[in-house]
């Protein structure tokens, strides 16, 4: 069943757009978009553009990252930071990350680092969340056994909490890096002048619709490839703690 | 009194830091520090966002997000819960549509614009469209997750007891899905908030993200950041609202997408 209905929909679909039942133009057959997906591969100007994303999005999520999981950390073990900085992630976190866009064209210009950032912007508050979670749900009684073991300060941290917290913390980075992808992706379309979001933006306003759906089926392999992939790493890397999934 | 004086010793800082920031920010570019260009003062933002609201643009703004909202999550949580319940419930169905679903999910919603207006009317009922797609497969996913985890002793119990069809359904499988049911749902909404914005931005000439664009495109920095905090308070209001009605329906479990 897990292949035959997808197979069943795509020669579904062929057929319709062959046999014209569906407009050919709006929706040319699978085989079609498969054929310039790899003809532009080759020709290197899709690759290009999934270049151009990839690097955007290295860079929104080691932005995001870096100082998203120590604030995290300091959230979960300090109580006056945790107070004084949750009324903002609180006030941020449901507002759509797009909406920072214009902000951050005014303030950076029109340009990579507005992309960036705002890429940033929607990875950041998740992992803040979730590595404030990892330390908050953590055990108690960890914390006490590590102190009974002599364990204080630097030790108690390295040894007990951050072990604790990882599931979390990888948790928040796999959510992140897919908003991060999605945020991005979005901005592109918006606002950017390449990558491929824009590719899908110019080629719906060109009407050359099999680019359009190539461009589109790399955004998916993309996304899917992405959150899979980590997926298999979190289960390899911290085969101890089985992950709470949503 | 001194519960609420015990509150007040405990959340200080949580409540005199915005407000502390707002005097710095109100001072900074008062003074010049900041450049009241990008930044004006807040109580200018205030002024500009009480004229807006007494102009009636806000309103008529709101008003057109609102209802795309609406309509949008109407759609994805009846389509969204009817399919998840089916999915939950036959596994050959769950097989056949899970690869599908697990390609197009991470796809952005903004993306199917394009593909959304060839299918239907473009205009108002695509933009309605592309707002509903992430967020049925949100809730079809917690749904079908939802039945699935229903303890099979208890259907076995209940199928000993005579119960089939409508009433099993009604008597079982739905009180037991109904958490990841409601879960589903609250994010659902959260997320065509974020969605519906993103595609009024893009493409359309009226709602909260089109007034916030076009504030941008016409450099109106003021009515930018007063169109900000009205969707942050509309985000705010949807989430944690949410989460509070569903503490009061379903206080015997806890929401599952606390994170």
């Amino acid at each position: 069943m897990a292949v035959a209905v997808p197979a069943a929909m795509l020669i579904a679909w062929e057929l319709c757009a062959r046999l014209a039942i569906v407009s050919p133009r709006y929706f040319p057959p699978p085989t079609i978009v498969a054929w310039t997906l790899v003809d532009r591969l080759i020709a290197g100007d899709l690759g290009g553009d999934l270049l151009i994303t990839l690097t955007r999005l290295a860079f929104a999520f080691a932005l995001a990252a870096v100082p998203a999981v120590p604030l995290g950390l300091l959230m979960g073990m300090a109580r006056p930071v945790r107070d004084l900085v949750e009324p903002y992630i609180a006030f941020i976190l449901p507002v759509p990350k797009i909406a920072l866009l214009p902000f951050l064209l005014i303030i950076l210009g029109v340009g990579e680092p507005a992309f960036v950032v705002t890429g940033a912007s929607s990875a950041f508050f998740q992992i803040v969340i979730s590595t404030l979670a990892g330390v908050q749900t953590m055990d108690p009684r960890l914390i006490e056994v590590g102190r009974n073991y002599g364990a204080h300060g630097a030790r108690l941290f390295r040894k007990v909490i951050l072990p604790a917290a990882l599931p979390a913390i990888f948790t928040g980075l796999r959510l992140g890096l897919g908003l991060s992808l999605v945020t991005l992706v979005a901005v592109e379309f918006v606002a950017a002048k390449s990558g491929l979001g824009h590719l899908v933006y110019r080629h719906w306003q060109m009407l050359s619709t099999p680019e359009m759906y190539a461009a589109f089926a790399l955004v998916g392999a993309l996304g899917l490839g992405l959150t899979r992939g980590l997926r298999a790493l979190q289960a390899r890397v911290l085969s101890w703690q089985e992950e709470i999934e949503l | 009194m001194t519960a609420r004086r015990r509150w007040l010793a405990e959340h200080w800082i949580a409540i005199a830091s915005p407000i502390a920031l707002l005097l710095v920010w109100e001072w900074a570019s008062a003074t010049g520090l900041l450049r009241a260009v990008f930044f004006p003062r807040p109580s200018t933002i205030a002024v500009h966002l009480r004229d807006l609201a007494l102009d009636g643009i806000l309103w008529d703004h709101l008003a057109i997000t609102l209802t795309r909202i609406g309509w949008a999550f109407t759609l994805a949580a009846v389509l969204g819960v009817g399919i998840g319940l089916a999915m939950g419930l036959w596994r050959r169905l769950r097989e056949g549509l899970d690869p599908v679903f697990a390609v197009i999910y991470p796809i952005p919603s903004v993306l199917f614009l394009p593909l959304v207006s060839f299918l239907v009317p473009p205009g108002e009922i695509a933009l309605i469209v592309t707002t509903a797609v992430t967020s049925f497969f949100l809730i079809a996913f917690t749904t079908t997750h939802g039945v699935r985890q229903i303890d099979r002793r208890v259907v076995e119990a209940a199928l000993h007891y005579g119960a089939r069809g409508r009433r099993l359904f009604a008597a079982v499988l739905l009180p037991g899905a109904l958490p990841f049911i409601f879960t589903g749902l609250r994010l659902g909404l959260g997320f065509s908030l974020i969605v519906v914005v993103a595609v009024e931005i893009v493409s359309a000439s009226r709602g909260l993200g089109a007034l916030l664009w076009m504030s941008w495109q016409i450099l109106k920095v003021e009515d930018m950041y007063a169109t900000f905090f009205v969707i942050a308070l509309l985000g705010a209001l949807l989430s944690y609202g949410l989460a509070a009605l569903r503490a009061r329906l379903l206080p015997w479990v806890p929401d599952i997408g606390d994170r």
